[in-house]
C-alpha cells in the first residue's frame, strides 16, 4: 500500500482496510486528534453500510449459465438438481472434505495431538486454511449467527467444542463454523465478519501451536492469545487494530 | 468453432469462469446500465474467455474474468453509448487539476452527517451511482458492491493502487453529496 500524504485519501483505504498496521496506527492517531477526520470515516462508513444494506450482490440471472454454455458449443448443463449451477462446481468436492475431516476427528480422538510437536509452520497453514476458506464457495460448513446452532454442529464432530459467542454487538457477527486441519490436527474454527471482512478464529490445543507475537503473512494479520488450555489464532485481512479489537471482544465476551 | 475445444478447455471454463458468472453479471449491469445488455456483454466476455482460457495463469479468476467482462463492456460502451465514454477522460483530467490546485479538495461544498447518508434507500443509491462518470462507477462497485480489494480492483482496472484510491474516494465523495442533495430536495 502506497502511503499517499492526503489523510483523506487513507481514511477511505483505513476504513478499507488496505492500510498495514504501521499506517494504520498513524490514521487512528489522526482520527483521534482530528474531529472532521473522524467525522469523514463516519461518512464513510455509513455509505459502506447502505450500500452493503440496500444493494445486495445479486446472484446470476436464472438460465445465464445454461445459455452461455449453449452459445459456447458446450455439452449441455451436465445438472438440473443443482439450482446454482454456478456454485456446483467446487462444493461437492469440499463437502465430501469437511465429511473426511470429521471421520479423522472421530478416529483421532484426544491423544492425537499430545504427540505432534508445535511447528514454525503453523501460521502458515493457519493462514493458508483462512485463504482457502475465503476461496471456497462459502467460508464455513456450518453457517449460521446463533451460537447455539454452531456450538452443537461441532460437538458432533470433534472430540471438544470450542467457546461459541456471539459479537454482533461488537461489530463482530457470527458467520459459523469450519473444521480445519492444522499439520494432522483437525481444529475448531470460527468464523465473524466486520464490515466486508471474514475473520477465521482457530482453537488449537496448546501442544499444537503455541501463541506468536502480532505478526502479517502474505497480508493477512494475526493476533494469538491462550485462553483456558487453548492457543486461539484469529486471521483475517482487517486492519490489525480492528483485529486486535476483536481479539480483546471475543476475550471480554469469554471472562463474563 | 468450439466443438473443436478440447474437454480440458470445457472443464476449465466450469471451473476457472463459471463460478464468477455472478460478479461478471453484475459488473455487466453497472456498466451499461441495463439487465438486457448487460446478459449481451456477458455473453461476448465468456466467449473471449473461453477462447483464451489457456492462457489464464491461475492466480485470480474473479479478477481475471472481471478484467474480460470490464473490456467487453467499454467495447459496447464504445458501440452504444460512445457519449458515456467520452466524457471520461476530460473528467479525469479535471479531477487531476483541483487536486493539484485545491490543497483541501476533500472538503466539498455540501458535507452532509452520517446519520443521512445511512437514510439513502436502494432506489436512491442506485440512481446515483449509475449517474457516476464509468470510471469512478465501476471502481465503487469493484469496491463497494461486489468486495474486491484495492489490489485487486488495480489490476481489473488497468490503473496502480494510488489510482484506485483516489477515484474510490471521489466516487464515495460524489454518492455522499448527492444523497445529501436528493435529502435536501426531499425526493
Amino acid at each position: 500500500m502506497t502511503p499517499s500524504g492526503d489523510p483523506r485519501l487513507l481514511v477511505h483505504a483505513y476504513v478499507d482496510g488496505e492500510l498495514d498496521p504501521a499506517h494504520a496506527l498513524e490514521v487512528e492517531r489522526q482520527l483521534a486528534a482530528d474531529p472532521s477526520l473522524a467525522a469523514e470515516r463516519e461518512r464513510i462508513e455509513a455509505l459502506r453500510r447502505a450500500i452493503a444494506q440496500q444493494l445486495p450482490r445479486e446472484s446470476a440471472p436464472p438460465g445465464l449459465a445454461r445459455r452461455v454454455e449453449a452459445a459456447l458449443g458446450l455439452r449441455p448443463a451436465r445438472t438440473a438438481s443443482h439450482p446454482s449451477w454456478t456454485r456446483a462446481a467446487s462444493h461437492p468436492s469440499w463437502r465430501a472434505l469437511a465429511a473426511s475431516v470429521a471421520v479423522a476427528a472421530f478416529l483421532g480422538s484426544g491423544a492425537t495431538w499430545l504427540v505432534l510437536s508445535p511447528g514454525p509452520g503453523d501460521a502458515d497453514m493457519i493462514v493458508g486454511n483462512h485463504l482457502r476458506a475465503l476461496m471456497a464457495p462459502q467460508p464455513v460448513d456450518v453457517g449460521s449467527s446463533d451460537q447455539h446452532t454452531v456450538k452443537p454442529w461441532f460437538s458432533g464432530r470433534i472430540p471438544e467444542a470450542p467457546r461459541v459467542v456471539d459479537l454482533s454487538s461488537e461489530g463482530f457477527p457470527l458467520v459459523g463454523g469450519r473444521i480445519d486441519v492444522v499439520g494432522r490436527t483437525p481444529v475448531p474454527t470460527l468464523v465473524y465478519r466486520h464490515r466486508q471482512h471474514l475473520i477465521s478464529l482457530s482453537a488449537l490445543p496448546l501442544g499444537r501451536a503455541a501463541p506468536i507475537p502480532p505478526e502479517q503473512i502474505a497480508g493477512y494479520n494475526i493476533v494469538s492469545w491462550t485462553e483456558n488450555g487453548l492457543a486461539y489464532w484469529a486471521v483475517s485481512d482487517l486492519a490489525a487494530a480492528d483485529l486486535n479489537a476483536f481479539a480483546k471482544a471475543f476475550r471480554t465476551a469469554g471472562q463474563s | 468453432m468450439a466443438s473443436l475445444k478440447s474437454e480440458d478447455d470445457q472443464a476449465r471454463f466450469a471451473r476457472v469462469v463459471t463460478p464468477h458468472l455472478a460478479d461478471a453479471y453484475a459488473l455487466a449491469r453497472w456498466l451499461t446500465g441495463n439487465r438486457a445488455d448487460a446478459e449481451d456483454v456477458v455473453q461476448e466476455a465468456c466467449l473471449r474467455a473461453f477462447r483464451g482460457i489457456a492462457g489464464f495463469a491461475g492466480v485470480n479468476a474473479r479478477a481475471w474474468v472481471l478484467t474480460i467482462v470490464r473490456h467487453a463492456a467499454y467495447t459496447w460502451l464504445g458501440k452504444n453509448r460512445s457519449a458515456a465514454l467520452l466524457v471520461v477522460d476530460d473528467l479525469e483530467s479535471i479531477e487531476q487539476q483541483q487536486a493539484k490546485g485545491g490543497g483541501a479538495s476533500g472538503e466539498g461544498p455540501q458535507t452532509p452527517e452520517a446519520a443521512l447518508i445511512a437514510k439513502a434507500d436502494a432506489r436512491r443509491l442506485e440512481a446515483a451511482i449509475t449517474d457516476l462518470p464509468v470510471l469512478f462507477r465501476e471502481t465503487l462497485v469493484l469496491r463497494d458492491v461486489q468486495g474486491l480489494d484495492y489490489r485487486e480492483i488495480a489490476e481489473v482496472t488497468k490503473v496502480p493502487i494510488g489510482t484506485v484510491m483516489s477515484r474510490l474516494a471521489r466516487a464515495r465523495r460524489r454518492l455522499m453529496e448527492r444523497v445529501a442533495t436528493d435529502e435536501a430536495k426531499g425526493g
